[in-house]
């Protein structure tokens, strides 16, 4: 059996020891993989009707489903953020309105104070599923939507006032009540935010989805009887649960140390803040704790602690068995525990502003952990992606005489390397751990008064190594419309970096210039705001992944694939940095002087 | 005068014949994968020598071939297609491999240990060409052509051997592609070859369409190659007919086209394979079916569902993204050839490697002496060493049981208890991925009936049916040859499609007829090419439709005509119930865009299969010898039927054998076989 048939057996039957389960094999499995399906399914019917590009195209998208407790029960598509630890969202529903929930329920929460998102413009509506009376699941479905009623349009602005310049904040609100809409709340959600026809669609959108999920999961219960799903769950995560305990008990006993920073809190400008975690392994127990981070900021960088808690748990899970990734659940959580006082960036007060969180400091946060986690397990190893470098513009397109705001998943670079592997080449950020998908050029143009000049690798970009991280992109566009407002705040890598991992190189800066149409070329920093006019360029030059493995340990054979076959990789950093000889002229690997410059750099 | 299906697939090539008074003829021969049209032509040759007819008299007597083959898509995945050179877009040229962003294609996004993609045209090969179409179609900046002729010079100096054209916005206007293109074929002729993105899928969204003409160009040359050489050899033969292929949508069009767009022979084959399925269904009444192909190489499994076919046009094939529109079907590597091998925890493990129709398994006798699955049919008694291919392969069950003793030995097992352990893991490697397929879409699949065909299938069908707790079992009458029996069954023709982008309240019924009415010429013309009336084709007209913002439309029946406002308002009213019936919401307050009109124009082709005739006694008269089997733990002299003496009606308890010409069925202790009035077999567990 090959390597993929391997897996695809493993994954039919699921992971882990068999537990006594006196359900039969086949139902367990059906049930288990529905639960999966549905999530698929939502995540479809909300790509499928959104008219929002984000969401439509990009997928910033996430789903699932929780048990009648609020405890995980799938979660298998997503951006890790919005979702993994969506169960306090539940929680906190369950908690405020007690037994006024009904069947036909929907709520929508956006605020991450109240209800909890990871940054207003993440709205998340859920629903409460009833068999015969009885709360039996919950279901979300969560997008970002293209307004939310911030002080600017669109998203990632850094200088707000506080948490309320940030948008309409929704507490976790019925919206609509035993499938009634409850009008008035409505209409006074879709009076405050710009492009409301576009975001009621979305809204729509993902109303339908958490439909889908309750006729779907009702169907379930028809077909095999809600004490057989309910112990399908327990099963699945009793099961899982036994499989992560086992993997961290695999692990080295110790206390491992992670820490990241971005570079600015976009208040207080160029001073970098900082997550610092220390990820202990004792036996079973997986505990990561970032006692020791940076203060909240005034600035737009703080995280609520759903949002540390969801990004520590999916970054730890990268590093279990890999033929678990497909079924994490509550039963994942169970071992592992998260650490994060409060008045600290990675668990701010209100009304500290988190309009940057899924990237800073969620994105510190995912880097820090696996930093750690690399350092516990070698052999796994997993440098940081090439850093998020997204921007918003907005402004009136010419061509409707409306508003648009125009967002970004173009240019940042690509995967860290693996151990035994280079990193991912094209993946979007390691926020959205690749669930992201980039923008065709052709319908930017289509849906945006702006033109792509061009969107290629940029050679050297990525952070070297043994195994190298996916490269950066050189990104140009040119404006069309007129006015404009761009913010820089989905970005950072300027002055800080994403780690490399074992003597593998970190990421390289991420750099953007704003060039005038009279030529004149500008630094356009992170956390900013910046004004672009008409005929302006705005040009991006991004950082690849971090590298895994000293970079003079490389096969000299890949590094001259790099060089003549992948182009991404200069006879000069061949040279200085893999220690590398190439002849240009006969394009042969010197393999004398190769070996002199390895030996000299103590390499193998 | 004869009609013929043949599917070309990895052991065998199965050819069909239906003779003017309807009755059908099955031949095999093996799959010579150097050159795959010997092959076919040594199944050709059987079929002569069985009407008693010298070859070339016979193949002067055929008018009609439909062709299915698996070379398109092996080339692909066994990454032997050509060199290819792309010319792209300045400042482009990576789109192809940041395919955006896709990185969890077969895994879930909490897996990081996957190894980076590796494009089909490498970066040095990808290159650009000054030159821009903007969105609206104009062009910005005309092919600069000395960048085009550099190109080309680094295109030749490293042997490239087809050429994909690839530039933005080509949808909107096919002009610089075009220029491009005949730069290559005025430099190139036919040395190499040449395709382009807005013949292959001309809609918008780069990635999709760069790709889809990549895999186009990668297989091209192979694909075109082998249809000219065929071509070539058939008319040698005196073929007169016309020669038509399977595409990947189950559609059959003409070699001229075929040879163009070699992306729509992806899957060709197999995807006749879900045809026969849905025949068979329809005949006996079943909606519900899960249908497997189990040949010599591999496993070709389907699932319909309340009657329809699963299209997708979200295909990826291998670590390619082909966004034409291609039939659902899971393959994995398990068939009559896989081998069987002991891994080094010692534990026994069937395929994917195979031991294909060279040397092919131990006892055909070629020099293979690796057990395979087919050895352990031999061994267990279920297939006749003296009745394979209807006595044509005479099998050596002695150098089945040298070779079954190489895995019996470690072990510590007699070889027939060896063989029935490959027999029972190589089912519970096809149950299981049939699970996977249909679990993973939640569907039960008990509430499915098993369709079962290839040459291995009906030795293997009830046993799979029994681990999946599916207690109906279809074993067609022309099982051993599945898809080529699903190329009669499918309809001839193709989908036309135009843009036409336009607000429904601004929309003129007048227009969009004249639009449809170009399609339909467009259509008559084509199939003309293959002696097909007008008159004859059936055209149904269907639009693309969304709400305005959305990004993803919902395709929307039309009526035959169009006259007056009513008629879109009904099309319009369609739609709202269509999204709502979809996706649980509609928008009644909000726009609606139509983005494409569609034709599919095809010529229904009738297939009246003779009709076995009823049973007055019982099947005992069919029975034409006693056969030791091994059921469970107990060796059993096991009644062998003759397929051709059984009759409608016919009921046969299990255990039983009945040997078809081209296949056997394995009827286990607990199932009951019923003859059907098709001469199908119906399983049923008791």
């Amino acid at each position: 059996m090959g390597e993929d048939s391997r897996r695809a057996a493993a994954a039919a039957r699921g992971p882990g020891k068999p537990v006594a389960a006196d359900v039969d094999p086949l139902t367990l499995s059906t049930v288990w993989h529905s639960l999966q399906r549905i999530c698929r399914e939502m995540r479809r019917v909300i790509e499928r009707t959104a008219q929002s590009y984000l969401i439509s195209q990009l997928k910033d998208i996430s789903v699932g489903i929780w048990d009648g407790e609020g405890n995980t029960v799938a979660i298998p598509v997503g951006l890790p953020i919005q979702f993994v630890g969506a169960k306090y969202s539940v929680r906190y529903i369950m908690n405020e309105y007690g037994e006024d929930i009904y069947p036909g329920d929907v709520f929508l929460a956006n605020d991450p104070y109240h209800g909890y998102s990871c940054h207003p413009p993440d709205w998340g509506y859920f629903r409460p599923i009833f068999h015969a009376d009885r709360l039996v699941f919950w279901t979300l479905a969560r997008a970002h939507v293209e307004d939310t009623g911030a002080a600017f349009p669109g998203a990632y602005f850094s200088d707000p006032y506080d948490i309320h310049s940030e948008g309409l904040l929704i507490p976790g609100v019925k919206v609509i009540e035993r499938g009634r809409e409850q009008r008035d709340i409505m209409r006074l959600i879709f009076n405050n935010v710009r492009l409301a026809e576009g975001v009621r669609n979305d809204s729509y959108a993902m109303i339908a989805a958490t439909q889908l999920a309750e006729n779907r999961l009702l169907d379930l219960i028809g077909k095999y009887g809600v004490e057989t799903v309910h112990r399908c769950v327990g099963v699945m995560q009793t099961r899982t649960e036994q499989a992560v305990r086992a993997c961290i008990e695999a692990m080295p006993d110790g206390t491992y140390c992670g820490e990241s920073s971005t570079d600015d809190d976009g208040v207080e400008l160029d001073v970098p803040v900082t997550v610092r975690c220390d990820v202990t392994v004792e036996g079973e127990q997986l505990t990561i704790d970032f006692s020791r981070s940076d203060k909240q900021r005034k600035g737009f960088v703080n995280c609520s602690y759903p949002s540390t808690y969801s990004c520590s748990v999916a970054s730890a899970i990268l590093f279990l068995d890999p033929a678990l990734a497909e079924y994490h659940n509550e039963g994942t959580m169970r071992p592992i525990e998260v650490i994060a006082p409060e008045g600290l960036v990675v668990n701010a007060n209100y009304p500290a502003p988190m309009g940057g969180a899924p990237v800073s400091m969620g994105g510190n946060i995912q880097e820090a952990v696996m930093m750690a986690m690399s350092e516990a397990l070698p052999t796994r190893a997993a440098a940081g992606w090439g850093r998020r470098y997204g921007q918003y513009i907005y402004g009136i397109d010419p061509r409707t005489g409306g508003l648009y705001v125009f967002p970004g998943y173009h240019a940042e670079g690509g995967s860290g390397a693996v151990y035994g592997f280079d990193g991912y080449q094209g993946s979007a950020s390691l926020g959205t751990l690749g669930e992201i998908a980039r923008p065709n050029t052709e319908d930017y143009e289509i849906r945006y008064p702006w033109k792509v000049i061009s969107r290629e690798f940029r050679k050297d970009s990525s952070g070297a190594g043994r195994w190298r991280g996916g490269p950066g992109f050189h990104w140009e566009v040119v404006n069309l419309g007129g006015d404009a407002g761009m913010h820089t705040g989905a970005g950072q890598g300027e002055t800080t970096y994403a780690h490399g991992c074992l003597g593998g190189r970190p990421t390289l800066p991420n750099i953007c210039h704003i060039v005038r149409s009279d030529g004149e070329k500008m630094r356009a920093k992170v956390h900013r705001l910046h004004k672009v006019f008409l005929g302006d360029h705005i040009v991006k030059d991004t950082s690849g992944g971090g590298g895994v493995g000293r970079p003079e340990d490389r096969d000299p054979q890949a590094v001259w694939e790099d060089v003549y076959i992948n182009e991404l990789v200069t006879l000069e950093t061949a040279r200085e940095v893999y220690r590398v000889v190439i002849d240009p002229a006969t394009r042969q690997i010197d393999w004398d002087r190769t070996k002199t410059l390895r030996a000299a750099a103590g390499g193998a | 005068m004869y009609s013929i299906a043949i599917d070309v697939g990895g052991t065998f090539t199965d050819c069909l014949v239906l003779d003017a008074k309807g009755q059908l003829g099955q031949f095999k021969a093996p799959t010579t994968p150097d050159d795959p049209s010997k092959g076919l032509l040594d199944s050709l040759e059987k079929a002569a020598r069985s009407a008693a007819k010298d070859t070339r008299e016979f193949i002067g007597e055929v008018d009609f071939i439909i062709h299915g083959t698996t070379l398109a898509t092996n080339a692909l995945l066994t990454e032997r297609g050509a060199k290819v050179g792309m010319l792209t877009t300045e400042g482009f040229r990576d789109e192809l491999e940041i395919r955006r962003g896709f990185k969890n294609i077969r895994t879930s996004m909490y897996n990081l240990a996957v190894p980076p993609y590796k494009p089909l045209v490498r970066r040095y090969l990808r290159l650009a060409v000054h030159e821009r179409t903007l969105y609206s179609g104009e062009i910005e900046t005309p092919v600069q052509i000395s960048s085009v002729a550099a190109a080309l010079d680094k295109f030749e100096a490293e042997g490239v051997q087809a050429i994909a054209i690839c530039f933005l916005h080509s949808y909107a206007n096919p002009e610089n592609e075009r220029k491009a293109a005949q730069m290559c074929r005025e430099r190139f002729g036919d040395r190499i070859y040449v395709t382009t993105s807005h013949e292959i899928l001309p809609v918008s969204g780069e990635y999709e369409r760069f790709s889809t003409t990549v895999v186009s160009a990668y297989i091209g040359p192979i694909v075109s190659d082998y249809l000219q050489a065929l071509e070539a050899r058939l008319s040698e033969m005196g073929f007169k007919g016309s020669l038509m292929m399977v595409r990947s949508d189950a559609l059959v069009q003409s070699v001229a086209h075929s040879r163009r767009q070699a992306v729509t022979m992806i899957n060709s084959g197999p995807a006749a394979a879900p045809t026969a399925a849905h025949f068979f269904g329809r005949l006996l009444g079943h909606e519900n079916l899960i249908s497997i192909d189990m040949g010599g190489t591999s496993l070709d499994a389907s699932l319909i569902r309340n009657g329809e076919i699963p299209t997708t046009t979200e295909s990826w094939v291998g670590d390619e993204r082909v966004a034409i529109k291609i039939i659902e079907t899971h393959s994995i590597g398990a068939g009559g050839g896989s081998l069987a091998w002991i891994d080094s925890l010692g534990l026994l493990r069937v395929g994917p490697q195979s031991a294909g129709s060279y040397p092919g398994p131990s006892c055909y006798g070629r020099g293979g002496d690796r057990p395979t699955v087919t050895d352990a049919d031999v061994l267990l008694g279920y297939v006749p060493a003296d009745y394979f291919l209807g006595g044509e392969i005479e099998l050596d069950a002695e150098r089945s049981r040298q070779a079954i003793l190489k895995v019996a030995e470690p072990l510590q097992m007699t070889e027939s208890q060896a063989a029935q352990a490959i027999f029972r893991v190589v089912n519970s490697l096809m149950a299981d991925q049939v699970i996977e397929m249909s679990t993973k879409r939640g569907y039960d699949i008990r509430d499915f009936a098993l369709i079962v065909g290839g040459g291995a299938g009906a030795v293997h069908g009830a046993h799979i049916a029994e681990l999946l707790g599916i207690p109906s079992v279809i074993i067609p009458k022309y099982a051993a040859l599945y898809s080529a029996f699903g190329m009669f069954a499918m309809d001839m023709g193709r989908e036309y499609s135009r843009s036409c982008m336009v607000r429904a309240d601004k929309l003129d019924p007048g227009r969009l007829e004249d639009l449809y009415r170009e399609l339909a010429e467009k259509a008559a013309a084509d199939l003309g090419e293959s002696h097909v009336e007008a008159s004859e084709l059936v055209s149904t007209r269907t639009a693309q439709v969304r709400y305005v913002g959305q990004f993803h439309d919902i395709e929307v029946s039309l009526p035959e005509e169009l006259k007056s406002p009513e008629d879109i308002q009904a099309v319009i009213k369609t739609f709202h119930a269509r999204h709502k019936e979809l996706y649980k919401f509609d928008l009644p307050e909000r726009g609606i865009e139509f983005r494409t009109c569609s034709l599919r124009a095809t010529l229904a082709r009738k297939l009246d299969l003779k009709v076995v005739p009823l049973a007055r006694g019982g099947a005992g008269a069919a029975v034409k010898r006693t056969r030791r089997c091994l059921f469970g733990e107990d060796w059993i002299d096991t009644p062998c039927y003759d397929g051709r003496r059984l009759l409608a009606g016919n009921r046969i308890p299990g255990p039983a054998i009945i040997e078809e010409q081209a296949t056997t069925v394995v009827v286990p202790e607990r199932f009951t076989c019923t003859v059907d009035a098709s001469g199908s077999y119906l399983l049923q567990r008791s």
